[in-house]
């Protein structure tokens, strides 16, 4: 827990993260749609496991995700002020998200997938501490 | 609606009574981080958080806290 990243590394990290997120869910979908060949199998590899080293080392190291995830005795009131002020911004994110993704599939006339559901379970759970550290200023480790 | 921002002198105080952040953090119960931000008044403490730092210096609140900048001490001293 001693792992300390600079506000402006965090920031490199989060977009990563979800770069990573992104390219997991359309390779899965494409691959799907088209056909699994071997160089589509080594992308997916390739952006599953930079998505789960840049979620390791941006969240998960530096306290990011306990910090979002803790019980809110736990907290102080500035934590409080600020997860309360980080939730109330993901969740607006999250729901306009979902319902373009909703009605682009429902349009499209597509199922959706596995991957995309987890990958939209992730993306909640990860997005508080993501708007976090556009929030906070000075902090290196929450 | 937008708060006032919340002048203090916690960090002189604090360095006064030559105890680090983590130490007063403790006593107040909050995260050694909020100290810092509280310093930098960066962040409006409630009307409990401020009565325990008044608590553990020993003075009234109106000492640590203002709505106005406190003017620095050498000017309050020389009066």
């Amino acid at each position: 827990m001693d792992y300390k990243l600079s506000i402006k590394r965090k920031k490199y990290g989060v977009v990563i993260t979800f770069i990573s997120l992104l390219s997991t869910v359309l390779i899965f979908e494409y691959g799907r749609i088209e056909h699994w060949s071997f160089v589509l199998r080594i992308l997916q590899l390739v952006s599953l496991i930079v998505l789960v080293l840049s979620i390791t080392f941006t969240y998960v190291k530096t306290g990011l995700w306990n910090f979002t995830h803790k019980p809110i005795e736990k907290l102080d009131e500035r934590e409080v002020a600020l997860t309360s002020k980080s939730l109330r911004l993901s969740y607006s994110i999250f729901s306009v998200l979902v319902l373009i993704l909703l009605m682009y599939f429902s349009i499209a006339e597509r199922p959706l997938n596995i991957v995309l559901v987890v990958s939209l379970v992730l993306f909640a759970h990860l997005l508080p501490a993501s708007v976090i550290i556009w929030l906070v200023k000075h902090t290196k480790k929450m | 609606m937008k708060a006032r921002k919340i002048y203090n002198r916690i960090e002189l105080l604090r360095k006064e009574k030559s105890i680090t952040r983590k130490e007063l953090a403790n006593k107040i119960g909050v995260n050694f981080q909020t100290i810092g931000y509280l310093e930098r008044e960066e962040y409006n403490p409630s009307l409990d958080l401020a009565f325990r730092i008044s608590e553990v210096f020993e003075l009234p609140i109106e000492i640590i806290f203002s709505t106005k900048p406190f003017k620095p001490l050498s000017q309050l001293l020389i009066k």
